[in-house]
């Protein structure tokens, strides 16, 4: 079994898959996997996979970037709320001004190859 | 999951505090060692009955990231040597923005623990050597960079976001925290250690002068495009500066500190708490859980209450990190403290006047440096020499420095 690690989890993207990890304990499900258990302890984990559909619960549109974003603001990131449970930060595609995209919006994810690695990104829904 | 509080066995008293003036200019001819060096000379200076630096039996050093910024790793032994004080013990302490703070958490536990009589602790950052682009990416360091930077989130784009989920599960809006700007603006106008020591309105002259308008009031000048969005729906004067600078406190044990001076102030309590450093992996948005853990911790060490402190200095890295804090810490119930700042409730006169230096948003935020300045700025406002910011009736004051976007914070309560 893959290890619990965040190359697990790229490669998953990768598969166009989003993978957590399962507490073997509690049920309690984490994304990004981790090895130990957020709320109860353990260290018994599954592969559980989740569905790429949730809701924005944090979000904001960058007009200064990072610099390996330079050329591309403005652009969306979110805090997005999967529907089978944890959430996840993630670009949003397709939304250039703040307001376009509210809190309780619904999105669906996107997994998006630049170069060697696949990021999880959204889009409206 | 609780937090756990530190009992302090002995008083931990400040007998002296320096700091240079914040700035992005003033100290381009100077590294950090020297910048160090200048805050302690100060702090020495301040020791009302003298004090020689050999006195300093261990250093502490917050420092963020001397590495990135400078090259140079190694801050405090380097400090250390600097300051002629070697070979006594010094300790580098990395929290990202919380760094002096927290060093100011373990010096103060030095002492308790009777290890040490006399320790300084301080801060330092030397910022504008990098390119904006580089410092928003060094700033980023302090997020997860893997799964947040790694998402495309900038460092004030996590507060954004913070600011979104406030607004739209509190009512708090835009205008709250430009209230929190004007404040701080027009606080940081009365201290000569600021950054920025201009009225925002005076400001907007300024700038309305050279692109031919003119402006009403300060909201006027807020919304419009010479105050660019930098990440929605935060704009140019909802983040702190790029700065650089040094705080120094000279710390002594309680039965040693009136050697040194008939008016010490005292750290009461203190407190530190940890959270998720990924904001995608915290069960609320709209709370700082470590700054309500780590302020429980130190008010109950302290004896006191928040109702009780009067002037408190608090991690405005950008506005809706103030409006988080004064709710967090007590001040002000979950949602009213956008509601309080535009009331006036924080100002100089408030019930309780938070950041009357001008806080990070106008004294500037050289980062390392930012925990220990606080401190140098209560010291003072508990002694009654802070000035033209001075606060009437000052009994309780408390810092509140915060790492990254809330994975770790201090506090601090002091008393006279």
């Amino acid at each position: 079994m893959a290890e619990f690690t965040s190359k697990s989890y790229f490669d998953f993207l990768e598969e166009g898959r989003i993978m957590g990890s399962k507490c073997m304990s509690c049920g309690t499900v984490h994304l990004p996997p981790r090895p130990i258990c957020h709320d109860c302890g353990a260290t018994e984990m599954e592969w559980t996979e989740l569905g790429g559909e949730g809701v924005v619960q944090a979000v904001t549109v960058i007009n200064v970037p990072l610099s390996k974003m330079e050329g591309r603001c403005p652009y969306a990131v979110a805090v997005v709320k999967l529907d089978d449970c944890p959430s996840i930060s993630g670009l949003v595609h397709g939304v250039k001004e703040g307001g376009e995209l509210s809190i309780g919006d619904r999105v669906v994810a996107e997994f998006v190859k630049e170069g060697d690695k696949t990021t999880l990104c959204f889009r409206s829904s | 999951m609780r937090g756990v509080g530190v009992r302090l066995s002995r008083e931990i008293a400040i007998i002296g505090a320096g700091m240079t003036r914040f700035h992005h200019k003033l100290h381009a001819d100077k590294t950090s060692r020297e910048l160090f060096v200048k805050a302690a000379l100060e702090a020495r200076g301040s020791v009302d009955n003298g004090f020689e630096l050999p006195e300093v039996e261990a250093l502490f050093v917050g420092n963020f990231s001397s590495d990135a910024f400078e090259g140079q790793i190694h801050m405090a032994a380097l400090a250390a040597d600097w300051l002629g004080i070697c070979p006594r013990a010094a300790t580098r302490v990395e929290d990202a923005c919380a760094s002096s703070g927290v060093a100011m958490n373990v010096a103060s536990m030095a002492i308790a623990s009777g290890a040490y009589d006399i320790v300084m602790v301080g801060g330092v950052e030397k910022m504008r050597g990098l390119r904006t682009e580089e410092v928003t990416d060094t700033l980023a360091m302090a997020a997860d960079a893997v799964y947040e930077v790694g998402a495309g989130f900038t460092f004030p784009g996590l507060f954004a976001a913070l600011a979104s989920a406030h607004f739209a599960k509190h009512g708090s809006n835009w205008e709250q925290l430009a209230a929190i700007s004007i404040k701080n603006h027009h606080n940081g106008a009365l201290n000569p250690k600021a950054h920025f020591q201009s009225e925002i309105m005076e400001t907007a002259r300024k700038l309305g002068e050279r692109n031919d308008m003119t402006f009403e009031d300060e909201l006027e000048f807020l919304r419009s495009p010479l105050n660019p969005v930098i990440a929605h729906p935060l704009r140019l004067f909802d983040c702190c500066p790029v700065s650089d600078g040094a705080a120094v406190l000279i710390l002594a044990a309680g039965d040693v500190a009136r050697k040194f001076t008939d008016t010490p102030v005292y750290i009461r309590g203190i407190g530190q708490a940890s959270d998720t450093l990924a904001l995608h992996d915290r069960v609320d948005l709209t709370t700082m859980n470590a700054a309500k853990i780590a302020a429980a911790q130190a008010y109950e060490i302290a004896w006191v209450k928040a109702k009780d402190i009067d002037v408190a200095d608090v991690h405005d890295c950008f506005t809706i990190a103030e409006l988080l804090a004064t709710e967090d810490l007590g001040f002000f119930p979950k949602g009213e403290g956008g509601l309080a700042a535009e009331n006036g409730r924080t100002a100089l006169d408030g019930d309780v006047t938070v950041n009357p230096d001008g806080g990070l948003k106008a004294k500037g935020h050289p980062i390392g440096a930012t925990g220990a300045a606080m401190a140098y700025e209560i010291f003072k406002q508990l002694r009654g020499e802070a000035g033209r910011h001075q606060v009437d009736d000052v009994e309780y004051g408390l810092t509140h420095n915060m790492g990254g976007s809330g994975a770790t914070v201090s506090v601090q309560v002091y008393g006279r």
